[in-house]
């Protein structure tokens, strides 16, 4: 019998023509059936748990494309998590894997990390960084830590230039949101918090950006770490259930998919404030759609020359969110720029939390794909609203490729009347 | 047991990385997309011909059974390795060698999915025909031996139809080819035909030459309803009687329809007693005059609404609503059991009520769709495989579904094939010399009958 996650699988392959890890392994282990029939048999004990297991079942990029075409609705990425626990507990994992565990458990330990990890960065020969890898990126192609954490600099600048940004167009007063900056953002991709920042100002809206707020939790779910994620989630429904919110705002699809369907859902489990997360669920939306429900024609004017543009739609952002097609919708919208889908724009770009470190030869077949294809469309910028599909793609991008990947929030900033062209 | 050294040898053929032998990889290739389960020993992926051959020689010296694999999309269990032995799977045999639109051909090898070739194709302005449900997935060497159809098989034909020639390691590893890259051939026996739908009991099929067609100008699709299932059948034979040919002509009673609309929420018509989804293709002129004489026969036969699809979206959405019929009724239980009888167009209405009548006397639910221009039914019982005693009537059911169809001068399978889920079923529709002349024929290309042992012959 199969357990209470789901219902049986009948085998009819679907799951098979969405998923990345069958697709560049060719082997029927890899492919999301096999998963679930591999789970059935350790419940039902026809196999023990062993390495091999263990290895089947982790080495999945957890992108839920199997869930969202199963005809028989099997939940995968459930099942996937409960038996990857259960992998854990028996078999252990990596050192580095169970630090990165321990680390986003407590923000503290986070910002510690980032800190030491900058400053490796600084210390590191050049000649080093040419030749090695994290994973299956050259750590020369790997984006630099932020200065300071981006929600302390944004505090700072949200302090020196109060309210107005820009002048001409009258602010749009649309009311209050808070921003969920998630990890990535705040200690790598200042560059995309800033356009956040200053797009929703330039709109009119207040912004908030709590300051207790921590890690979504989700990779910690993803590497066995259920119990820990318990805090990480009674801390970000504190800071975000607030008074006078009108909207929280992700600019991380994994961020946004956590909030909106994981946290309502570990709510009940664990016993925690079961209603504070519905009601932040309720409100949270990624900054695309945002600024396509609340732009107008005149927040963003025509740029003075045309910018070619190919996306890749991550995986967290087309099977778990409500809108997955609202930054290729800005992308059409935005006067002067010129969208370029790339062949495989929809399919999954390999990176997948730590699987592009923890299986690096799988992740970079899935990769250099994508980047032949996003090549052949001539663009110059590569959008993509998640940070580690940023990472991963722009992971295989050399100085030669003219190709520079980039938030959607940071190319719509560029339109800005008064910030063009501003620096992260 | 396989002979150790037999399997050092074979793991030698194609190396480390691609052969699997662990409890835990071959627990993943003991099931095709039908509901019974049997453990192979041994996993090989070959990537060439040679690999293929020198496999079949140690296995023929062995007599280890080699059951072959496309993509395990088999919905009758032909891809189960029912005796154990070698699974040979020919996923990561997937080039597609040569296409050539001004002779019209392709060549691919067998591990070649059948959406990838289309995709291949598109830019040249061309398609191959044959679009079985399972095409995102299913590979071309399955189909082959599967001899594959799916809608528009109903004006394009099927597999059989468009494989011009092809390569194949017979069990003793000798390579065989036959057929050529001419759309006209007729030297000596068509030995390709004989293939498609052999389910590898005959031969490994490392390379196949294919008839590929140029894509028609325009296609238009409509949805029709009915408040009568006989005059939906009625208007079915009316089409094809008239010497219309649409590309594809679906039926689905009203259980499917209201099934789809209650889980999918598409706008169907649920008050319709069967409906009809037709597509037409060809010249833009041709198509819309074709759709003008079907309207005539669809409201000479009391259709109640004729919708045609606007725009491709609106296309896509009609059509998304049959592919989802399958998805559908998996979800209402833990298995479905599916089978593609086949009954002479005319007698679609006759056989739809027989269906009913016999899920009715065995207290199940059934869906009935059918490729309704060919005759080609898909019966569908949601039903629990772990509930012995419900399972034992969805058997009988099946049993006597089968009897109907050889009743009405039908047959067993109209696409999905025999496999283990319809051998007993056999002699309903072929007389004993029949199926001893297909023995004869194994005989002399399989002697030891180590090709996919267990099946239908
Ligand atoms: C949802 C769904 C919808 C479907 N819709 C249709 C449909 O519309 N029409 C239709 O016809 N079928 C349909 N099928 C059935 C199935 O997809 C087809 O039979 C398909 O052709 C099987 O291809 P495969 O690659 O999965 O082959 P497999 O299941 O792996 O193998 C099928 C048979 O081919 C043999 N074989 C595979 N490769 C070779 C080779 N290289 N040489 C010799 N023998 C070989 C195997 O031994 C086996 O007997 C459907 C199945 C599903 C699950
Ligand atoms: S799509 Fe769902 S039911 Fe079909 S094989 Fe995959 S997991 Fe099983
Ligand atoms: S989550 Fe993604 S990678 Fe993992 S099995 Fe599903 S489709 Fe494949």
């Amino acid at each position: 019998m199969a357990d209470s996650y789901g219902q049986n699988c009948n085998k009819c392959g679907f799951c098979l023509s969405v998923c990345p890890t069958y697709q560049a392994q060719g082997t029927e282990d890899a492919s999301p059936r096999a998963r679930i029939q591999l789970i059935d048999f350790f419940s039902d004990h026809k196999i023990g748990s062993s390495e091999k297991l263990k290895d089947i079942i982790s080495k999945c990029l957890m992108c839920g494309s199997c869930a969202n075409i199963c005809p028989a609705g099997i939940n995968h990425p459930e099942r996937y998590v409960r038996m990857r626990e259960k992998m854990i507990r028996d078999h252990g994992d990596r050192p580095e894997i169970k630090s990165l565990v321990y680390l986003l458990a407590k923000e503290s330990r986070i910002r510690m990390a980032a800190g030491a990890a900058r400053m490796a960065q600084k210390i590191v020969p050049h000649v080093f960084a040419e030749k090695y890898r994290l994973g299956s990126i050259a750590l020369k192609q790997f984006p630099v830590f932020n200065k300071v954490p981006f929600r302390t600099a944004a505090r700072k600048a949200m302090a020196r230039k109060p309210g107005k940004k820009s002048k001409g167009v009258p602010a749009l007063k649309y009311g209050r949101v808070a921003y969920f900056t998630g990890c990535a953002t705040n200690y790598l991709f200042e560059d995309t918090g800033f356009a956040v920042l200053d797009i929703l100002r330039h709109m009119g809206v207040e912004v908030i950006i709590p300051e207790t707020q921590t890690c979504c939790g989700i990779p910690m779910l993803f590497h066995g770490g259920r119990e820990n994620v318990k805090s990480n989630i009674n801390t970000n429904l504190a800071c975000l259930d607030a008074q006078g919110i009108d909207a929280v705002i992700v600019d991380c699809p994994t961020c946004g998919a956590a909030l909106k369907n994981d946290y309502p859902a570990l709510a009940e489990e664990f016993g925690l404030d079961q209603d504070a997360a519905n009601r932040v669920a309720e409100k949270v939306v990624d900054i695309s759609t945002f600024i396509m429900a609340h732009a107008r024609p005149q927040d963003f004017p025509q740029n003075h020359e045309t910018i070619r543009v190919t996306y890749h739609q991550p995986c967290h952002l087309r099977n778990h969110m409500p809108s997955p097609g609202s930054a290729q919708g800005l992308l059409n919208a935005l006067q002067g720029v010129e969208y370029i889908p790339a062949l495989d724009m929809d399919s999954c770009c390999g990176g997948g939390g730590t699987f592009f470190y923890e299986y690096p030869e799988v992740s970079r077949g899935i990769a250099n794909k994508k980047v032949t294809n996003a090549k052949a469309t001539g663009a110059n910028l590569w959008v993509t609203d998640c940070p580690v599909c940023r990472i991963n793609l722009g992971g295989y991008l050399d100085d030669s490729a003219d190709l520079t990947v980039v938030h959607p929030a940071r190319l719509a900033a560029q339109f800005l009347p008064d910030l063009k062209g501003r620096k992260g | 047991m396989i002979d150790p050294d037999a399997i050092d040898n074979l793991k030698k053929i194609v190396g480390k990385d691609r052969c699997f032998d662990s409890a835990e990889q071959l627990a993943c290739y003991c099931y095709d997309a039908y509901f019974e389960e049997a453990m192979p020993d041994l996993v090989l992926f070959p990537c060439t011909r040679d690999e293929v051959s020198g496999i079949l020689k140690i296995c023929s010296i062995h007599k280890i059974p080699v059951t072959a694999r496309g993509a395990g999309t088999s919905l009758c269990g032909a891809s189960i390795p029912a005796k154990g032995g070698v699974v040979l799977c020919f996923s990561k045999m997937n080039r597609i060698v040569e296409i050539n639109t001004k002779d019209r051909y392709a060549i691919v090898e067998p591990g070649v999915v059948n959406a990838d070739l289309q995709k291949a194709l598109a830019p040249f302005g061309f398609f191959y025909p044959p679009d079985p449900g399972s095409m995102a997935m299913s590979t071309i060497g399955g189909n082959v031996a599967q001899n594959a159809g799916g809608p528009r098989c109903l004006k394009y034909g099927v597999t059989v139809d468009y494989v011009l020639g092809m390569e194949v390691v017979l069990a003793s590893g000798k390579v065989v080819r036959f057929g050529s890259r001419n759309v006209k051939d007729v030297t000596g026996y068509r030995l390709s035909s004989l293939f498609c739908g052999s389910e590898g009991t005959l031969g490994m099929v490392t390379s196949i030459i294919l008839k590929v067609l140029p894509l028609p100008e325009s296609v238009s699709t409509l949805l029709v309803t009915f408040d009568d299932l006989d005059n939906t059948a009625k208007a079915v034979a009316d089409i094809i009687g008239a010497g219309i040919l649409p590309v594809a002509l679906e039926l689905m009673d009203k259980t499917t329809i209201r099934t789809i609309e209650e889980k999918a929420h598409i706008g169907l018509p649920v008050d319709a007693e069967g409906t009809l989804l037709i597509e037409v293709d060809g010249v833009k002129e041709a198509c819309e005059k074709e759709i003008k004489k079907i309207t005539e026969k669809l409201e000479a036969n009391g259709a109640v609404n004729i919708e045609v699809a606007k725009t491709e979206d609106e296309r896509e959405t009609l059509w998304h609503a049959r592919r989802s019929v399958y998805g559908v009724f998996a979800k209402l239980s833990p298995s479905l059991y599916t089978e593609d009888i086949v009954v002479p167009a005319g007698k679609i209405p006759e056989m739809t009520r027989m269906i009913v009548d016999i899920a009715d006397k065995y207290k199940l639910l059934v869906g009935v769709m059918a490729h309704a221009g060919d005759g080609n039914m898909h019966p569908m019982i949601p039903a629990d495989k772990s509930n012995k005693e419900e399972w034992a009537r969805v058997k009988k059911a099946f049993d006597e579904i089968m009897a109907a169809a050889a009743s009405l001068n039908g047959t067993l399978s109209g696409e999905h094939g025999i496999g283990l889920a319809k051998t007993e079923y056999l002699p309903l529709v072929m007389d004993e010399d029949a199926i001893e002349f297909m023995g004869v024929i194994k005989k002399a290309v399989d002697p030891d009958g180590i090709l996919n042992p267990g099946k239908f012959v």
